[in-house]
């Protein structure tokens, strides 16, 4: 989970690292309100990249000019958010802008550090930064990274202060589970000094059973989306909106993928894939076709499963039983296989359900029905 | 041959008094696999579905040699579990788990390094020598022994695909699952290579989607002079960029992570490559066909 350039940065500032001292405003008001260190900047709060092209960081020499700011900031959508915060600041005097992360990267069996000189909203315009394979955090060697900065970072002192940080960042990610944290643009102030002028941390969600901070902001993040995908990740299910017709039950993430593609070559469009694979029980099985009956776009519902661990004999049953209490007249289309697959069969065909043997004949059942919906 | 387990491979079964344990010991041994032993960390059940539980991993390889050990334990105390098994000499560990930390997945990758073992996932169904021994939960029926290694990033397609190749006729030698998480503790590459220095491996097909880089870790083989023919299909097309597809390892971050961008670099390499289950078998018969004109 990706958090916001606030939260970031009070993750940085925890480990002793440099930030600009900040204040989160919720309101235009709230700015005018303040005595601020005028010229001061403004800054959307949104979990999202691309916010310093999109105008989400505005300069204001004034309250008349800040409060304009701020209300036009909470007013508009980036990456199809809207802040519910702006995090003012000093206006930084920025000598040079740098750029540094730490990210996960499998070629390193772990972390890797990336450095550039020029950082900045175009970094991803030049040259690609210099990069130092770490592994696991205790594997830093700064004299690795002073090789690998040797030839791109001709100031000595800032050579040796991005090293410095650099080892507190892989730390940090380590320690308090971040996948990334990239400082962009890191900033080099007159007097040599080095400051996060921006954060971009993103925390693993798996981590959330030792991490009470990530289980909060899972939970808070989960009671934001909208109802049905909400009540899909309450019951443990994998909901993702796409724009067909075809409601697509589904378990793993590898099968799921590759009925959405044939669904697509025939002529159709998915409108969601909804992997149960975490829940595979009854009532995972009836939220999900609840949520899926209750969605206009959806004109037929296919359950695709091939379980392994999930036993298709209990899924027939369970499928039986939803079938004899649904009211909800969108035809059904079944194509299960996997372990106990015969007593799956038998399940079905006692239940007058017919189950298709491949995914393909599955596909074109189910496409044909939500045609013929369509001409009712 | 196979490679990482055959019927001499003697396997632990790691968290054995749960449901998933309780399952796997009587499903492993139904196809034939030597389970002699499990663990159950504070437990006091003495046997489960005829194997003896043991406190610790330890206790459990004095008293039973085992090699290997598969560990149905949550992603809590993975870490925990895994580490003890290389520590005790399990010289190979599968962990079918899934959401397990990126932090603790890199720290066991290091352990199993550093102890000279292998670890397999996390988020794998496991590994089976059709005909040999199964560690894992696959559906054994789909599953026979013949000419093909497999490697795939997910459970539920090397299910549905294995499935075709046995009705095809187009057994396996083993079928590795490196699982769909970021951090592996097999890689596509390093499976690969196990299965190039297999004898009777004459032909690899691989299992992918988008996301992640394991693909060009395929193209790149399949591009090496003398390497075996290379089958690959890869899903995913239909997916929606930024959008985590159930795998951790399955979202497109930038272009490489694409669909259209891996099906080039695998077919540059020369790989049979499809775009869909239902163009698999005929990938993997031209693989194999290829082998042949080889040899």
């Amino acid at each position: 989970m990706l958090l916001t350039e606030h939260e970031g940065k009070a993750l940085l500032a925890s480990v002793g690292i440099a930030v600009p001292p900040g204040m989160l405003v919720r309101s235009a008001d709230a700015v005018g309100r303040r005595k601020l260190p005028y010229p001061i900047a403004l800054k959307a709060q949104v979990a999202s990249g691309g916010r310093g092209k999109a105008g989400g960081v505005v300069r204001a020499d004034s309250p008349l000019q800040a409060r304009t700011a701020a209300k036009k900031l909470l007013a508009t959508k980036f990456g199809g958010e809207t802040p519910k915060a702006v995090l003012v600041e000093p206006w930084l005097a920025i000598e040079r802008e740098l750029y540094l992360s730490v990210t996960v990267d499998a070629a390193a069996d772990g972390y890797v550090v990336l450095y550039s000189p020029r950082g900045g909203v175009d970094v991803e315009q030049g040259a690609a930064p210099a990069s130092c394979e770490v592994g696991p955090a205790r594997n830093f060697r700064a004299y690795r990274l002073r090789e690998a900065l040797a030839e791109i970072e001709a100031d000595i002192a800032v050579r040796e202060r991005v090293i410095a940080l650099a080892r507190r960042l892989v730390l940090l990610a380590s320690s308090r589970d971040c996948t990334t944290v990239e400082i962009n643009p890191l900033a080099k102030l007159a007097d040599g000094s080095l400051v996060a002028a921006d954060a971009k941390v993103v925390r693993d969600d798996y981590a959330r059973f030792r991490a009470a901070d990530i289980a909060r902001r899972i939970d808070a993040d989960h009671a934001r989306q909208p109802r049905a995908i909400a009540r899909a990740l309450a019951g443990d299910l994998m909901l993702v909106w796409l724009d067909g017709e075809v409601g697509l039950i589904s378990g793993g993430a590898g099968m799921t993928m590759a009925a959405m593609d044939l669904i697509a070559d025939a002529g159709g469009r998915p409108a969601c894939f909804l992997d149960c694979s975490a829940n595979p029980t009854p009532q995972g099985y009836r939220l999900a076709f609840e949520l899926l009956d209750g969605e206009p776009l959806v004109k037929v519902v296919l359950v695709s499963i091939f379980g392994g661990l999930t036993q298709m004999d209990r899924v027939a049953r369970v499928m039986k039983e939803i079938m004899s209490e649904r009211r909800w007249r969108k035809p059904v289309v079944f194509r299960l296989n996997g372990t106990n697959v015969t007593q799956a069969n038998e399940i079905l065909t006692q239940a007058g359900l017919h189950n298709n043997a491949t995914i393909e004949d599955a596909v074109r059942e189910a496409l044909s029905l939500a045609r013929k919906g369509d001409r009712r | 041959m196979s490679v990482l387990i055959d019927a001499a491979s003697r396997f632990l079964i790691q968290g054995i008094t749960g449901n998933v344990g309780r399952f796997s010991a009587r499903d492993m041994s139904a196809y034939g696999t030597r389970v002699v032993g499990g663990t159950a960390s504070g437990r006091g059940a003495a046997d489960v579905e005829g194997v003896t539980v043991f406190q610790s991993v330890k206790a459990a390889c004095e008293a039973t040699q085992a090699s290997a050990s598969i560990a149905y334990v949550p992603a809590s105390s993975a870490f925990d579990h895994v580490i003890e098994a290389f520590e005790a000499g399990i010289q190979l560990v599968i962990y079918p788990g899934d959401e397990l930390p990126v932090q603790d997945a890199i720290e066991l990758r290091a352990a199993a390094k550093a102890n000279g073992a292998t670890l397999i996932g996390p988020n794998t169904p496991g590994v089976i020598s059709p005909g040999k021994a199964k560690a894992g939960f696959m559906p054994s029926f789909c599953y026979a022994p013949g000419p093909l290694g497999v490697i795939s990033r997910s459970g539920s397609l090397s299910y549905e695909a294995c499935f075709r190749l046995t009705g095809a006729d187009l057994g396996q030698t083993t079928v590795i699952g490196i699982g769909g998480d970021p951090i592996k503790g097999l890689t596509a590459a390093e499976a690969l290579d196990l299965l190039h220095a297999d004898g009777e491996t004459r032909a690899i097909v691989y299992l992918g989607e988008i996301g992640g880089s394991d693909e060009y870790s395929v193209a790149e083989y399949a591009a090496r002079p003398g390497a075996k023919p290379v089958a690959a299909l890869i899903v995913g097309r239909q997916a929606p960029p930024g959008r985590k597809m159930g795998h951790a390892g399955a979202l497109i971050g930038s272009h490489a992570d694409t669909h259209p961008a891996k099906m080039k670099a695998l077919e540059r390499a020369g790989v049979h490559a499809t775009g869909t289950v239902s163009g698999l078998v005929a990938a993997a018969k031209r693989a194999f066909a290829a082998s042949r004109q080889a040899a």
